[in-house]
C-alpha cells in the first residue's frame, strides 16, 4: 500500500513509494538487482536483452518471496546499472518491495564529469555538489538520465576506494552523509581500508551513527581487526553482507556465523544486518550467482543451530533494517 | 573508389563538400547525464540543432555540400540514432566517431580494458555498426587527459586507435596535440602513417604555446586548428578562448609553410549535452567568420578549397 501523507508518517521509500516499515518483511539490506559496470552499456561484445534481464531478475526475487523474504535494497547507488522503470516492473510483478538507492563510489566508478571538469583547473567534485546531486533524488526523484525522474531513493549509498579513502571519495563520504541528514534518509557505506575511520568521515556532516549502515565488515580484513565490534559500540549497523560468498576477500559462512553470534552475544542484536551482496543480474563484469534467500535459505539455519532464538533472528532480519530503512524527517531526527 | 564512412552510410569522398572536421552535435563529460540541469527536452534539442545545420548545408551548397565530422566520444553522450535522424533531415552528412575523448573520458568499463579489447571495439564500430544503430563510426577519437601529460591509459588508447587505422582505413583524430612525442612514438611503433592522423585543437588559448605544431607537420601529420570561434571577445569566453586575430595570424602562418598539413574547424556544439555552451557559436563560424576571415587576409578560393574540401576528403577517405 501506499500512504497518502508520507510527510507525517514513519515511511520508506521504495520504488513503487513510501511504505510503512513494519511492512517490509525480512529485508536484504545490501544486495543488486542490476549491476552494470559503468561504460559497460556501450560494450560492442555485451547485449543486453532487457526482457530476459527481467525474467532473470524477477525470477530471483521470487525465489526470496518463496524463501519468507519481504524487501530487497539495491545498494549500489545511481550509476552502476539502476534502472528505475525496471525495478518498478519487478517489484510489481513478484510483489517483492524494491527499495533502490542514490549515490555513488568510489572514485574509480565516477564519471570524468565528477573527476576532471571542463574548469580550469579540472578540480574534482566538492562535498557540496554531490549534496545537492544526491539530495535531489531523495527530494524531486531518481534519475533516468537525460529523460526523467521518479520515485524517490530509499538510501544513500557510497564507497571508498579499497586501498584506503582519497581525497574524492571523502567528498562522496560528506556529500552522502549531507543529504542523508537533510531528508532524514539512511546512509550505506562500503569502506576502504579502515571502517572505523570512514564510519568518522560519514559522520562528520552531523549525520548520527544510527542512520549509518557500514558494508562489509565480513571481509577478512575487517573481521581481523574486529571492526565490526567498534562499528556497532559506535552506534552503526554493521552490515554482514556477503553471505554466501565464497572468495579470498571475505571470511566463509562459519566464521560469519561466529562474528554474528558474537555480535548478538556482547548485546549488538540490535545493530546487525545481513544480506548476501547479490547481483540479479551482472553486465561487464562476472557478478555472483548467490540468491538473494541466501540469508534465509541457508545462513538463519546456521545462526538456529548456533543458538540463536527467534527473537534474535526477526530483529536481524526485520526489525533492524526497518529501523535503518525508516525516513526521519530532519525536524525529529 | 573513395569512400567515407557517414552515420547513413558511406558516401563517396567526392560527395563531401566542405568539411567541419571537428564539431559536436552535443558533449558531455561522463556522468553528467546524472545531473538535470543540463537536460533539455527533445523539442529543445531539435530546435536548438536543426537551424544550425540546415544553415550549414545552405552554406555548403556551393561547395556541393556539408559533412560534420562528430568528435563526440563513445562516453560523451554520442548518439547515433539522433544524428542519424538529423542528417536524414537537413541533408548534412555527419560522420560518427568511435574512441574516446581522452583516458577520463573513458568510463571504467573502458578504462579497465586491454590495448586488444579497445581495438576490437574500435573495429567493430567502424566495420560492423555503432550499438544497434547500424552505422559504421568514420573516425576515431583519441585524446590527451587533463593534465598536460598522457596517462597510461591514454598511451592504450593511441595504441589501439593505431591498429584500429592501419586494419580498417579509417582515420585518427586526437583531442589535443599537447605531449605530441608520445603520441607520435606509439603511431611510429604501430606503422601508422602520420598524415592518417590530425593533431587537434593546436589553436586554443591554453595549448597553442605548449604544441609543437611545425614539428608535427615536419614529422607528417597533420594539424588541426580547430576551435576557431572560442574568442577572448565574446561575451563569457570559456577557459579555452585566444583572441580572435592571434588565432588567424597563427593560422595564416602554418598554412603558408605547410600547406596541406592543415584543417580547420570550429568546436562547437550544436546543443551541449553537460555544460553551457558558448553562447552564438556554431559550425557555422567556418563560413560566416572564418572564410571572409581567410579572404580578407588575401587566401585565395583555391587554397580555401583546398583546406575545407580536398583535403579532409583525402583525410576521411578510407585508405584500404
Amino acid at each position: 500500500m501506499t500512504l497518502s501523507s508520507s510527510a507525517d508518517n514513519p515511511h520508506v521509500n521504495t520504488v513503487l513509494g513510501p511504505v510503512p516499515p513494519d511492512e517490509l518483511g525480512v529485508v536484504a539490506i545490501h544486495e543488486t538487482l542490476l549491476s552494470v559496470v559503468p561504460g559497460a552499456e556501450h560494450a560492442f561484445d555485451l547485449a543486453v536483452d532487457r526482457a530476459q534481464v527481467f525474467e532473470s531478475v524477477a525470477a530471483k526475487l521470487r525465489d526470496f518471496r518463496e524463501q519468507g523474504g519481504g524487501t530487497v535494497v539495491d545498494s549500489s547507488g545511481m550509476f552502476h546499472g539502476r534502472d528505475v522503470p525496471l525495478y518498478e516492473a519487478l517489484s510489481r510483478s513478484t510483489g517483492v518491495h524494491v527499495v533502490a538507492s542514490t549515490g555513488m563510489g568510489p572514485e574509480g566508478m565516477l564519471g570524468g564529469y565528477f573527476l576532471t571538469p571542463q574548469t580550469n583547473p579540472p578540480t574534482p567534485w566538492p562535498a557540496e555538489r554531490f549534496a545537492d546531486l544526491f539530495a535531489l533524488e531523495l527530494t524531486a526523484g531518481m534519475v533516468v538520465p537525460r529523460v526523467e525522474r521518479r520515485g524517490t531513493a530509499g538510501l544513500v549509498a557510497t564507497a571508498a576506494t579499497r586501498s584506503g579513502m582519497t581525497a574524492t571519495d571523502e567528498s562522496l563520504f560528506r556529500g552522502a552523509a549531507h543529504a542523508a541528514v537533510s531528508t532524514g534518509t539512511p546512509l550505506s557505506i562500503r569502506y576502504g581500508n579502515d571502517a572505523v575511520s570512514d564510519l568518522e568521515v560519514a559522520c562528520t556532516a552531523g549525520l548520527p551513527a544510527g542512520r549509518v549502515v557500514v558494508g562489509g565488515l565480513d571481509r577478512a580484513d575487517a573481521v581481523a581487526s574486529a571492526a565490526a565490534l567498534e562499528v556497532a559500540r559506535r552506534g552503526a549497523y554493521v552490515g554482514v553482507d556477503h553471505v554466501g560468498a565464497q572468495d579470498d576477500v571475505h571470511v566463509a559462512d562459519a566464521e560469519r556465523v561466529a562474528l554474528v553470534i558474537q555480535l548478538v552475544e556482547a548485546g549488538f542484536g540490535n545493530r546487525v544486518l545481513l544480506s548476501s551482496s547479490a547481483t540479479g543480474v551482472a553486465v561487464g563484469h562476472p557478478g555472483n550467482d548467490v540468491p538473494f534467500a541466501a540469508v534465509l535459505a541457508t545462513f538463519v539455519p546456521l545462526l538456529r543451530a548456533h543458538g540463536l532464538g527467534d527473537d534474535d533472528v526477526r530483529q536481524i532480519l526485520v526489525d533492524n533494517p526497518a529501523g535503518l530503512l525508516s525516513v526521519r524527517p530532519p525536524d525529529r531526527a | 573508389m573513395s569512400r567515407v564512412n557517414t552515420v547513413l552510410g558511406p558516401v563517396a569522398a567526392e560527395e563531401l563538400g566542405v568539411v567541419a572536421v571537428h564539431e559536436h552535435i552535443g558533449y558531455g563529460m561522463p556522468g553528467s547525464e546524472l545531473d538535470s540541469r543540463w537536460w533539455k527536452t527533445p523539442e529543445e534539442r531539435y530546435e536548438e540543432t536543426v537551424p544550425k545545420l540546415r544553415r550549414f548545408h545552405e552554406h555548403g551548397r556551393p561547395y556541393g555540400g556539408g559533412t560534420f565530422v562528430d568528435a563526440t566520444g563513445i562516453c560523451n553522450g554520442r548518439d547515433v540514432d539522433y544524428y542519424r535522424s538529423l542528417s536524414t533531415k537537413t541533408g548534412v552528412h555527419i560522420v560518427a566517431c568511435t574512441g574516446f575523448v581522452g583516458g577520463d573520458t573513458a568510463l571504467p568499463f573502458f578504462s579497465r580494458a586491454s590495448v586488444e579489447y579497445l581495438a576490437d571495439q574500435f573495429v567493430h564500430e567502424i566495420t560492423v555498426g555503432i550499438g544497434g544503430t547500424g552505422a559504421r563510426a568514420g573516425v576515431i577519437k583519441v585524446g590527451v587527459s587533463r593534465g598536460g601529460r598522457m596517462t597510461d591509459l591514454d598511451k592504450r588508447i593511441y595504441r589501439a586507435a593505431a591498429r584500429a587505422a592501419l586494419s580498417t582505413g579509417v582515420p585518427v583524430l586526437t583531442h589535443l596535440a599537447i605531449d605530441a612525442e608520445n603520441a607520435i612514438a606509439i603511431f611510429r611503433e604501430e606503422a601508422l602513417p602520420l598524415d592518417r592522423v590530425l593533431f587537434g585543437h593546436a589553436d586554443d588559448g591554453v595549448n597553442a604555446a605548449k604544441t609543437r605544431d611545425t614539428w608535427i607537420a615536419e614529422q607528417g601529420g597533420r594539424v588541426g586548428f580547430d576551435t576557431f570561434g572560442y574568442e577572448t571577445e565574446l561575451d563569457d569566453p570559456p577557459f579555452w578562448a585566444r583572441p580572435r586575430k592571434e588565432r588567424l595570424e597563427h593560422f595564416l602562418r602554418f598554412v603558408e609553410r605547410h600547406p596541406g598539413s592543415a584543417l580547420a574547424s570550429a568546436d562547437a556544439n550544436c546543443s551541449p549535452l553537460g555544460w553551457p555552451g558558448v553562447k552564438g557559436h556554431t559550425v557555422n563560424y567556418i563560413f560566416e567568420d572564418l572564410m571572409p576571415d581567410l579572404r580578407a587576409a588575401g587566401v585565395d578560393e583555391a587554397t580555401i578549397t583546398r583546406l575545407f574540401v580536398d583535403d579532409p576528403a583525402d583525410f576521411l577517405s578510407i585508405h584500404d
